[in-house]
């Protein structure tokens, strides 16, 4: 297993509740949290993970709610690039062509269309995961329901694999513990050992599938360096830096 | 809603009766096994006060150490290896380091090192090891065994070399650490000690004393007790201070005194905390025997051992992981007659006790 990840945090433009979502999220044991701002304007110490003595690893993400397929336009700027198709026809486009790393299932309607069992493979071929938000049923009942419905019949369509569990946390209080949302996943029909890889290894690969989208088939990663001036001797080593980062 | 919703992830309790007397007995290796005590907890029945010989022994169960931020190839370090490890016993866990999460080392006092590591640490450390047998669908976790007392491990050669370059240059593993040495205590560890901020800490005691506690009647060694799932609960409950009252206008809990029951006026429970070695554990069993062959009230005792959740052995050199509680401990009731019941449970993620 690896490090708990929630990997959808609502962003807001009230800093200090940005901050206080991030402490709770530590506290929770949550390791990489992604949110779309530099970081460094958000906060300047990132706080410790309860129990540990390293801080919490705070990740860009973008999420696309697609409507029209002219929607989708891929950012490399961000770690994380997730989408949330509306229509069967967009789902059937994210899952086999768009350079993302998550598609989200709606989960705060009724589901909008029947999810087939081809794209899902397809995606799955990909490396794409699938993202099941829990906030929302802590809200309300109704999406309670929308919420484990739709959950139990993406896990029936793609086996319990490549499935993430995550917050979409507006406020602090809307974060539960990794333990608390590995059972949330047995409701949605996972096992306990895909419910529990949900919230850590599956994580791992959508931070991993994001790192390498921003590199040559996840071999070739190129890196501006830092300065072309003050004059031609900075060349050499940059270049032997350039050449190192190349064959990695 | 489908109905696998209605089981628990798995548990085993292994349940044992035999008497300290029989020559067959296995208590012995059974609690040496158990490298890494994190807790002990004594329940004396009808008693208020623990008896001074009892008592004394809760205050010589031995020191130990918490190193902060030590580099693991230290205890590789050909000083370290003559002076502690092949010299006795030194138990060490790292602390602090979650065995579903982080990379968790272990050193049993047969001089096995153990190198609990997720995918990346594994990659990069270059290191033969095994993938754990608890890995689910991908193979993210891998464990790494190491005999330091063998010859090819001898320092200088090239198993320890590959490990020690490893360690040093390419993982640089530095977790927390807490560390025990029997019988030297600490004279053989200063070395290393020295060299990292450290701490000694002696086990923390805390002791409760319970009134009109039911515990389950015909706690005797010759006829039925209660079935053992319903004992332990209980066990449980009292060592958490839970009430065992199941009434009605209470939604804390549940859970009952199984039946027949009994109440006793008054009973002691004594907890020790720490890194507590099995030899100061075995002293205590022992020491609950003389105190139970004087003439009580009650007739039991019970002690209850709990290894360390995140440990990556449990007994023996048995991989140890957290799938949703890592509980590894026994229960050891005991009786006048020397006669014993042997409770072992662990989690879903654990080898069966022995």
């Amino acid at each position: 297993m690896s490090v708990f990840m929630d990997l959808n945090l609502s962003y807001t433009n009230d800093k200090s509740r940005m901050q206080s979502l991030i402490e709770t999220a530590a506290h929770r044991e949550s390791l990489s949290v992604p949110v779309p701002t530099p970081i460094k304007d958000l906060m300047e110490k990132l706080p410790i993970v309860q129990g540990r003595c390293r801080p919490i690893r705070v990740l860009n993400r973008l999420t696309v709610v697609m409507s029209e397929q002219c929607h989708f336009v891929s950012f490399s700027a961000y770690d994380l690039l997730a989408v949330q198709p509306a229509t069967e026809k967009l789902f059937h486009v994210a899952c086999f062509t768009l350079d993302v790393d998550i598609i989200c299932i709606s989960v705060t309607e009724k589901r909008p269309f029947i999810i087939k069992r081809s794209p899902v493979n397809g995606a799955v071929e990909r490396g794409i995961m699938f993202e099941v938000s829990y906030s929302a049923a802590i809200r309300d009942s109704t999406m309670r329901r929308y919420t484990i419905a739709n959950a139990v019949s993406l896990v029936e369509t793609c086996k319990g694999k490549n499935l993430i569990l995550s917050s979409a946390a507006e406020k602090p209080l809307e974060l539960r513990g990794p333990y608390d949302i590995s059972n949330l996943g047995l409701l949605f029909g996972l096992s306990d050992g895909d419910a529990k890889e949900a919230v850590s290894s599956a994580c791992r690969s959508v931070v991993l599938h994001g790192e390498t989208r921003k590199t040559a088939g996840g071999i070739v990663h190129t890196m501006k360096c830092c300065s072309e001036t003050p004059d031609q001797q900075e060349a050499p080593p940059a270049d032997s830096k350039r050449a190192k980062q190349l064959t990695e | 809603m489908r109905a696998e919703l209605d089981q628990t992830p798995r548990s085993l309790l292994v349940s044992e009766r035999s008497s300290f007397r029989d020559q067959k007995t296995r208590i012995r290796a059974q609690v040496e096994q158990l490298h890494f005590n994190y807790k002990v907890s004594v329940l004396l029945p009808e008693c208020c006060s623990a008896p001074p010989h009892l008592d004394s022994i809760f205050n010589t169960f031995n020191s130990f150490y918490l190193i902060r931020n030590l580099p693991v190839y230290e205890l590789l370090d050909k000083n370290f290896l003559e002076t502690a490890v092949y010299q006795g016993s030194v138990y060490g866990v790292s602390y602090r380091t979650r065995i579903d999460e982080d990379n968790c080392v272990a050193l049993t006092p047969k001089g096995h090192l153990t190198l609990s590591l997720d995918k990346d640490s594994f990659e990069i450390l270059g290191v033969e090891g095994k993938p754990s047998r608890f890995n689910h669908r991908t193979k993210c976790r891998f464990v790494v065994s190491v005999d330091l007392t063998d010859s090819s491990m001898a320092p200088g050669g090239r198993g320890y070399q590959r490990l020690l370059t490893g360690l040093r240059s390419r993982l640089q593993l530095k977790t927390d650490f807490l560390l025990s040495h029997y019988p030297g205590g600490g004279a053989s560890l200063q070395a290393l000690l020295s060299r990292y901020d450290w701490s000694e800490h002696r086990p923390q005691i805390s002791r409760h004393t319970l009134t009109d506690l039911s515990c389950p009647a015909l706690l005797t060694s010759d006829l039925q007790s209660c079935d053992p799932h319903s004992f332990m609960e209980w066990v449980g409950a009292v060592d958490a201070n839970v009430s065992c009252e199941n009434s009605s206008s209470s939604f804390l809990s549940s859970l009952v005194c199984p039946e027949p029951r009994t109440t006793v006026s008054r009973a002691l429970s004594v907890s020790v905390c720490g890194l507590l070695l099995p030899h100061d554990v075995h002293r205590l069993i022992q020491e609950i025997r003389c105190y139970l062959e004087q003439p009580h009230l009650e007739s039991w005792v019970c002690l209850t051992v709990h290894g360390y959740a995140d440990s990556p052995v449990s007994w023996g050199d048995n991989e140890h992981s957290v799938l949703k509680g890592g509980e590894n401990f026994y229960s050891l009731l005991m009786f006048q007659d020397d006669t014993y019941h042997l409770h072992l449970a662990t989690g879903a993620h654990d080898t069966c006790p022995p």
